[in-house]
């Protein structure tokens, strides 16, 4: 990120036939600058890094003119905290501690990536059991962050209740996931093999409990949120990102598949145990906020579905296979990818044969997002920035690594 | 998979000696020279490998190796396009082919010293001016003396 | 007693009403919302957090005053006058009992609603005067939502006004006394012109008080505080105590025309008045319940945005409310 003070004073953030205000969304009438003789001027305005509804530390300057929106640009790094290079001085059962830090509202899959690619490399076989685990403990954190998000959501259009009832859900999902790894955000559970440690005694118990209730509350929650009439006015036709596009900037995950494109990294480049689970993946039709919302939700019961699944055919086993103390990989490059509740989160690994990378790239999710929000954002109202931001879900924390 | 005609020089992957010494676990990947980069991209374009999913760079001591990492959703296939510069290069941007390189090349270019061309926004994108590139093996991890000096 | 005195003694009454009805209603406000939001609210400070307030007004009074450099100093200042006062003055014609009014105005119901117009324009001054585009976009919003919508609550009032043949608040409740063939109380909701009435008014009046799902101008996941951004400690206090206050008056305003004010149902009128306080008491009651529903509201619905409000208003709101007055104008002179 550069100098602050340089980039209001500048020329202005149309760069040579970058940005091109798209169609207008239902409703608006863009007024012709010089209208009845009046010179108008665009203001720029600064929107964060501290802000109530930028989720994270993202700024994002905006060229307006009134209410519309005619360029925007990110301005990002305020969270870099240089993991990639941080990782090369770290042991590969250490490395995921990282990854929990980059997103780390879905740590579980940022975690797994890691040890996917290592596991790829030294050609470790994951017992049955382990895998299990990692789906179980996958599905109940993809959970907890869309609860996140449909807070957060919520929070962005002025519902405030909706914000503090998921939050009540969330909860209980934290309680098992403490009880399952002992910590209730930076897991630090799924290691290269397998699990550090097993499913401890009457934690299905526990989500059978969680689980009954959240049906009824997920329903609640969307009769809530989604069923408003006001919600739905600002969501529907609001940061439409067709399917051309969406492939084009790199999009993957919930916000591709609400742009059309069906492709899932838990079905496409199946891992952990989504072979053996039966899950649908929701797939939207417009690609505007609404469909990502309802994508998302869609996402919550059939992640929730996956969780009584992996619960009711948890097989025996260990939780982690015969690996050395220190894992040497040999040398060479591998790619592994996973479906966070983001996105395609992947790992590109380089190793040299030593115990720690030579080189790891975290393909975030969000980052692919972002740029394409640069673009998609001219045209639209103010009060929209903040609806697109929230219905694409970016967290600084992978954006800026 | 045919890439532009112009093809590699020697593979100095950053996996070891070579991709054949070091084992690759990528799958297809065209080793270009940095020139031919854009017309291997706007072929694969063509191909129907529509997406760019990743982009980054490495530093294998010598020299900074580019990564295109490209998918078909249609066919459900990857690819991977590597490049070798020097370091301080100039780098062709790719945007116009794929408009999901603008960031990461922002990054990648940063990160590792290199320079835009042809981009529309070539600015640093994740740390303050003043900074080394980061990610070159030559910049070390303060010491815990150095960040307490501070 | 002398007219000076008589007016000093009403002038304190409704700013200790005002001052009351702020430390009561921010209370309120944490509590209601708190159970919404399936927690507490204040429970420490005295009983049940009654204190609470208390609290935070001897907080708010103690602070510092910062004023950044780069303001327009005299609107600076003035902005949290030109929205204080109209507020204040807004309580003038409400009549909490028979006799007890400030003043009885003939025109009680047009005087409340033209002070009230004023402030919109506080607001837009403390949006301007911040010397800040974020204040600046709220005071605008607010120039735009509050100044547009006070045509469909005027309007919206109109066919209570000449059903009840006066627009003098006193004489709307007296007109709302009895009962409609033996069962039903007299009260404008239960007409139908009159429900139609509520439901514009019950709208417009949310619009007027920037209260969610209508408040762009303070929406604080955009603007942060929207137009009072920059101003800290009393100006700070006296802005929100304006907007506590202007929901009060407009809650008080609704009751007094559409739900009898400060009469029972099926009670005559002389039998509420003879029981010293109690018409204070049932106005008060109703006039909290109105405010208790507002809060509900507040907790629950997301934001309207700023365009979608203004077609709201100019192109579905008036239409309706000028129908509604030719409509109640015709059944008026048809049937009676």
């Amino acid at each position: 990120m550069t100098d602050p003070t340089e980039d209001v004073a500048g020329v202005g953030l149309l760069a040579e036939g970058l940005h091109d205000p798209g169609p207008a969304p239902a409703g608006i009438r863009r007024a012709p600058s010089g209208v009845d003789g009046l010179t108008t001027e665009h203001l720029i305005i600064n929107m964060g890094p501290q802000h109530p509804s930028t989720h994270g530390v993202l700024r994002m300057l905006i060229e307006v003119d009134g209410e519309e929106v005619v360029a925007a640009e990110a301005s990002i790094g305020y969270l870099h905290r240089g993991i990639e290079k941080l990782a090369e001085h770290r042991r590969y059962n250490a490395v995921g501690t990282l990854m929990d830090r980059g997103d780390y509202m879905s740590g579980i899959h940022g975690e797994m990536a890691i040890a996917l690619a290592v596991e790829q490399l030294m050609e470790i076989e994951v017992p049955r059991k382990a895998n299990w685990i990692r789906s179980l403990t996958s599905e109940l954190n993809r959970l907890a962050n869309h609860l996140v998000w449909y807070g957060t959501f919520g929070l962005d259009t002025g519902a405030m209740g909706q914000f503090l009832y998921s939050m009540r859900d969330r909860e209980a999902l934290l309680d098992i996931l403490e009880a399952i790894s002992g910590q209730r955000m930076m897991f630090n559970y799924v290691r290269p093999g397998g699990v550090v440690a097993d499913l401890p005694a009457g934690i299905d118990a526990k989500i059978r409990a969680f689980l009954e209730t959240f049906d009824t509350y997920l329903d609640e929650h969307d009769a809530l949120l989604g069923g408003n009439e006001i919600f739905q006015g600002r969501v529907k036709g609001i940061g439409v990102i067709d399917a051309g596009k969406a492939l084009a900037f790199g999009i993957t995950g919930p916000n591709l598949r609400a742009s059309g494109a069906d492709y899932d990294v838990r079905k496409a480049k199946p891992y952990a145990a989504f072979a053996e689970l039966e899950f649908d993946v929701p797939v939207g039709t417009v690609g505007d906020a609404w469909d990502r919302y309802q994508v998302r939700m869609c996402e919550m019961r059939q992640a929730a579905r996956m969780v009584r699944q992996c619960i009711e055919g948890m097989p025996e086993g260990e939780h982690i296979a015969k690996v050395p103390k220190v894992l040497r990989p040999p040398a060479g490059e591998v790619y592994a990818c996973v479906e966070s509740s983001r996105g395609e989160t992947g790992i590109h690994l380089v190793s040299r044969g030593e115990d720690t990378p030579y080189r790891m790239h975290y393909r975030a999710p969000s980052l692919f997002v972002l740029q394409a929000l640069e673009d998609i954002l001219p045209g639209h109202l103010l009060a929209d920035v903040v609806m697109i931001i929230g219905s694409t879900d970016v967290m600084m924390g992978e954006i800026d690594r | 998979m045919r890439p532009d005609a112009t093809d590699s020089s020697a593979p100095t992957g950053a996996g070891g000696e070579g991709t054949e010494a070091g084992m690759s676990l990528l799958g297809q990947t065209a080793h270009v020279r940095a020139e031919a980069v854009i017309g291997t991209l706007a072929a694969l374009k063509d191909e129907g490998y529509e997406s760019l999913v990743d982009m980054f760079g490495c530093d294998t001591g010598e020299s900074i190796e580019l990564t295109y990492h490209l998918r078909s959703y249609a066919k459900d296939r990857d690819a991977y396009v590597k490049t070798v510069v020097p370091y301080d290069a100039e780098v062709a941007s790719v945007w116009n082919v794929y408009p999901g390189a603008l960031m990461p090349e922002r990054e990648t270019a940063e990160l590792l010293g290199l320079h835009l061309a042809g981009h529309p926004n070539p600015r640093r994108l994740l740390t303050t001016d003043g900074v080394p590139p980061l990610l070159r093996r030559s910049v070390a991890i303060r010491s815990v003396e150095e960040v307490k000096r501070r | 007693m002398s007219p000076t005195a008589g007016v000093i003694v009403r002038f304190v009454a409704l700013l200790g009403l005002m001052l009351t009805n702020g430390v009561v209603m921010i209370y309120m406000l944490r509590k209601v919302l708190g159970r919404l939001h399936i927690r507490y609210g204040p429970i420490h400070v005295g009983w049940h957090g009654t204190l609470q307030t208390v609290n935070d007004v001897l907080k708010l009074l103690t602070k510092e005053d910062i004023t950044p450099s780069a303001v327009d100093r005299w609107l600076y200042r003035l902005a949290p006058a030109l929205v204080f006062v109209p507020s204040l003055v807004a309580y003038a014609a409400l009549p909490f009992s028979p006799d007890l009014a400030a003043v009885q105005l003939d025109t009680g119901l047009l005087f409340t609603f033209a002070v009230l117009s004023i402030v919109p324009i506080g607001i837009l001054v403390a949006g301007w005067a911040s010397s800040n585009k974020w204040s600046l976009l709220g005071g605008m919003r607010a120039a735009a939502q509050q100044i547009a919508y006070e045509v469909p609550l005027l309007l919206s009032v109109l066919p209570i006004v000449m059903i009840a043949g006066t627009a003098s608040l006193g004489g709307i409740v007296a007109y709302q006394e009895g009962t409609f063939l033996g069962v039903v109380p007299h009260w404008f909701i239960f007409n139908p012109l009159g429900l139609a009435s509520f439901a514009i008014f019950a709208v417009a009046a949310l619009v007027e008080l920037n209260q969610t799902p209508f408040d762009m101008s303070e929406a604080d996941s955009e603007l942060v505080a929207g137009f009072a951004t920059e101003y800290s400690a009393m100006k700070f206090g006296l802005l929100f105590l304006s907007e506590f206050s202007n929901q009060f008056v407009l809650s008080a305003l609704g009751v007094t025309l559409f739900f009898g004010g400060w009469m029972l149902p099926w009670i005559s009128a002389e039998a509420v008045s003879s029981v010293p306080g109690l018409p204070v008491a049932v106005f008060m009651l109703k006039a909290y319940a109105g405010i208790a529903v507002m809060m509900w509201i507040r907790g629950t619905f997301p934001r309207v945005r700023i365009d979608q409000l203004m077609q709201l208003g100019w192109k579905r709101l008036i239409p309706a409310a000028l129908a509604l007055v030719l409509v109640a104008g015709v059944i008026h002179k048809a049937v009676l």
